[in-house]
């Protein structure tokens, strides 16, 4: 019986995720559709992100036997509904579309954490009512603040001082300084100062607006991505870079610029390919993962044996062992779900990226303020290139770099800054009116 | 930066990034998308992934069958109405086929994907899912011929070695047999006793497929060929045999210390003269000698369809010692093969010089009696001229008419080989017999085949007449 719930589950998952990546498809290449068939294409999609929530929950309750599972079942579909209640709230949201993506992302978060470990989900669910207050009061404070740009240098300041401390007395994990612990909880404030970074970046740009917004932006961003590197986190400074190469590329228009600092950073990537002998080993274990799969390929080597396994339509919830992938929970979770639920449905969720990608831009495009503008590109940017570095490592389409995947991977720290940036991004219109003081609707 | 004017000229930028990262995603998926498609099997099929087992509990293993529909492997009930894989010809196929047991072998290991995957109709399959039936996965029908197996399986006896036979215009093996054995029924039971390692007598590896063997006399026509390629004219070759060859301090002898007086190429090549050879092989530029042989596929994978071969060996240069050199010619000396090596050579031979890619699995069949995919025979191209070939069928048909396979009785087929007597440890008294060679009936039909039989002695005496049998039970239906 419960074979036939999977292996039927398997098809209706797949029709509500195709449902759902062709209207996000049909929003990104038509962003203007008037308002009546938008909404209905919206509300379309929030009824499958519940349909393929309850369906596969309902086939994890099955396998696992475990009753507590329609419990949390209610109290996530209650908390996706708060995130879209309170997001309709604090203003207009700037992308109704985004919203319901990022919801079908936390869906999928919800069901593989639940499915690899019970104790977890119930843990990603505290921190994501944490991120949630979080994101909410950070839009409450930004809201007070006039000129929020003039900050620029304290933003700088509470970045570098919070990777200088995790580069010199963090907890080693993998070979890399990442975390601290504070009363038990483990904290990843690189994922924090993704957004301080942000900020200071946008700051210079508009505050000077010659020479020395270039200037002071380098080297701060230098500073950043040196001290990153200095604790090993090549995944993380890889992102900051890759932010700050694209918007001062947006900011100053300048292609010849962008072929330099793209030319830079192949170079700096060459420097530190011939420095660090755990690069080169990452290498290897990419290049032919099977030829060491006894120790450095071993993890990518599962990975692949998973999505391999799974195959297009994939084993069925449960019916995998995504297990047995190191760290499946925060890194591999990609590798999770294309064996279970399927390669189309990976294929499926990497578009759906891809479009929130658009949608992330096209809301920095309509941003009032250049200052907004800024920042929520720099959002889009580390919120695509962390997903290509996630996948692509998965996938071996790139060397595995040890991000996670924005709103799936376990995690309370990235869910906190991915959480807080969409909600910035959301409200970006309405913060810069709010910051002058007028209220938009009055 | 100014506010609100003009945004789209001002923010082209955005629209950039977008279309970089469109690219940066639509490149991943067509990577993803390669991986599946290309890639994947040769992960699935690996043996560190462990993902086999769950297979097993939605289909039942396909059976594994001869050319001619015979079952070789099959899974059937026990009393407990528990699994078990049975092998009905017990030790016959053991090499050939493998088992499932402590991990797999064989067949059974490279196609285990292919016997766990059922490709019944979409409708049996949701019934069996509904009434928790499995459902029956693929068969393989392979090339093997169940008589002529049974004769090469016969004719070694109780003797360690290889037969290995292969149709040469298609590549198809029509059988493959290596003892020791063991029975693949009970191989869990007897598995301590098969690995046991004071034994040494590695029960299960296939020296057909791996087996590193001395190539003996058999060596002699690749000899012949270094020389060839090396610009001698063969009509221009005399030699006078004494019985021995001196070279450093070093004396090669011909078998039985025979002298075999005034010979012609033809004649040192059928008479299987380790004197001329010696003498010829000390005169071959050195590194044609070595190129002939790559050329040959020493020192190479085969190209085979058939997973796990082991590559032959061969090596002269400029450092060799000259009697060194002398004993490689004569297929003493450092060189291995294997037996399977030197049946695709004498294949080539056979098929004009073109060498057919050898494979054991001819199609996959779904359990409705669909063909799931079928194996088209593959040509590796020339592996020698067809002039090259034509002299050595002239030399051997010598072999088997005038030569040292003269008193072997093989009926009325046309038989062209070479047979050899390969010294393996420093009493030169125990030697393997080697016979290679092919036969050819009235319709054009062949069969090419290396037989190597461990520390049987001459050539001529067991393994040829083994090679007889195995033919007469091919050809003769």
């Amino acid at each position: 019986m419960v074979s036939v719930i999977t292996s039927f589950s398997r098809i209706t998952i797949l029709s509500y995720i195709i449902i759902f990546t062709v209207i996000d498809l049909i929003q990104m290449f038509e962003p203007k559709l008037n308002e009546a068939v938008s909404s209905i294409l919206t509300t379309i999609q929030a009824v499958m992100i519940v349909l393929f929530l309850c369906n596969s929950a309902a086939v994890v309750y099955f396998a696992k036997e475990n009753p507590y599972i329609i419990l949390t079942t209610i109290i996530q579909l209650l908390f996706l509904a708060v995130i879209a209640i309170i997001l309709n709230n604090l203003s207009v949201p700037a992308s109704k579309a985004l919203i319901n993506n990022v919801l079908l992302m936390l869906c999928f978060s919800f069901i593989f954490i639940e499915r690899l470990n019970f104790n977890k989900s119930i843990r990603q669910l505290i921190n994501g009512v944490f991120a949630l207050i979080v994101a909410t009061a950070v839009i409450f404070i930004l809201r007070k603040i006039l000129e929020i740009s003039r900050y620029l240098f304290i933003f700088a300041a509470i970045g570098i001082v919070s990777l200088l401390a995790i580069s010199f007395l963090g907890n080693v994990e993998y070979g890399a300084r990442l975390s601290f612990n504070v009363l038990g909880i483990r904290i990843q404030p690189s994922e924090i100062v993704k957004l301080t970074y942000l900020f200071f970046i946008a700051g210079c740009i508009v505050t000077f607006r010659d020479f020395r917004g270039y200037l002071f932006s380098t080297i701060g961003a230098g500073i950043h991505v040196l001290v990153l590197v200095h604790s090993k986190d090549l995944g993380t400074a890889l992102i900051f870079l890759v932010a700050y190469v694209f918007l001062t590329f947006i900011a100053y228009k300048n292609y010849i610029l962008l072929g330099l600092e793209i030319g830079g950073a192949i170079i700096g990537g060459i420097i530190a390919f011939n420095t660090f002998p755990h690069i080169q080993t990452r290498f290897i274990a990419w290049l032919d993962p099977l030829s060491v799969v006894d120790n450095q390929g071993y993890q990518i080597s599962q990975s692949l044996f998973a999505i391999g396994t799974g195959g297009w339509l994939g084993s069925g919830i449960c019916n995998g062992m995504p297990a047995k992938i190191p760290v499946v929970l925060s890194d591999f979770i990609f590798a999770a779900v294309s064996e279970e639920m399927g390669a189309v449905v990976a294929i499926c969720l990497i578009i759906i990226y891809m479009c929130s990608t658009v949608m992330f831009l096209n809301m920095a495009f309509n941003c009032s303020s250049s200052f907004y503008m800024l920042v929520v590109s720099g959002l889009a940017i580390i919120f695509a290139i962390q997903t290509v570095l996630n996948i692509g490592g998965v996938i071996k389409f790139i060397p595995s770099t040890g991000v996670t995947l924005p709103f799936i991977s376990y995690g309370g720290s990235s869910l906190v800054s991915m959480f807080t940036g969409f909600f910035i991004a959301e409200c970006s219109d309405d913060l810069w009116v709010s910051a002058k003081g007028r209220r938009r609707y009055d | 930066m100014t506010n609100n004017h003009n945004k789209k000229s001002i923010r082209k930028e955005i629209y950039v990034t977008a279309v970089i990262f469109g690219i940066l995603f639509v490149g991943m998926i067509s990577y993803f998308v390669r991986f599946l498609v290309v890639d994947a099997n040769s992960f699935i099929y690996n043996s560190y992934n462990s993902r086999f087992s769950v297979f097993a509990d939605d289909v039942e293993r396909g059976s594994i069958y001869t050319a001619d529909g015979r079952a070789i492997a099959k899974t059937t009930k026990d009393e407990e109405g528990k699994e078990v894989r049975v092998y009905p010809d017990e030790r016959l196929f053991s090499h050939a086929v493998g088992y499932v047991g402590h991990g797999m072998a064989g067949l059974e290991a490279y196609y285990s994907f292919d016997l766990l995957k059922s490709h019944i109709t979409l409708s049996d399959q949701i019934n069996n899912s509904l009434t928790g039936k499995k459902s029956m996965g693929d068969s393989l029908y392979t090339t093997l011929d169940y008589d002529a197996q049974k004769a090469a399986y016969d004719g070694l006896g109780m003797f360690d070695g290889a037969v290995i036979a292969i149709d040469p215009d298609t590549g198809k093996v029509i059988a493959m047999v290596s003892k020791p054995d063991y029975n693949p029924n009970t191989i869990d039971k007897y598995w301590d006793d098969i690995n046991d390692s004071e034994k040494g007598d590695s029960a299960l590896l296939n020296r057909a497929t791996n087996g590193s063997y001395p190539p003996g006399s058999t060596f002699k026509i690749v000899t012949t060929l270094a020389y060839l390629r090396d610009g001698y004219d063969p009509s221009d070759f005399s030699y006078k045999c004494n019985g021995k060859f001196d070279v450093d301090d070093y004396t090669i002898h011909c078998s039985s210390n025979k002298s075999h007086g005034q010979e012609d190429l033809l004649q040192a090549f059928s008479n299987s003269c380790n004197s001329a050879y010696a003498a010829m092989g000390v005169e071959i530029d050195r590194g044609k000698f070595q190129s002939t042989a790559e050329a040959l596929l020493f020192n190479d994978t085969l190209p085979t369809m058939i997973n796990g071969t082991k590559a032959s060996k061969f090596s002269i240069n400029s450092d060799t010692k000259e009697s060194i050199v002398a004993q490689t010619a004569i297929g003493q000396g450092k060189t291995t093969v294997s037996p399977l090596h030197m049946c695709m050579l004498v294949s080539a031979i056979a098929n004009n010089g073109q060498l057919m890619e050898p494979y054991i699995v001819d199609r996959i069949i779904s359990d409705d009696g669909e063909v799931v995919s079928e194996t088209e025979p593959v040509s590796y191209g020339p592996l020698i001229t067809s002039r090259e070939a034509d002299l050595l069928n002239e030399y051997m048909e010598a072999v088997v008419t005038d030569g040292t396979a003269e008193k072997v009785d093989f009926g009325d087929l046309k038989v062209y080989g070479k047979t050899g007597t390969a010294e393996y440890t420093e009493n030169k008294k125990i030697t393997h017999s080697w016979f290679v060679g092919y036969a050819k009936d009235e319709n054009g039909k062949k069969l090419a085949i290396a037989v190597i039989m461990e520390g049987a002695g001459y050539g001529s005496k067991y393994a040829a007449p083994l090679a007889a049998s195995v033919f007469d039970a091919y050809f003769g239906k």
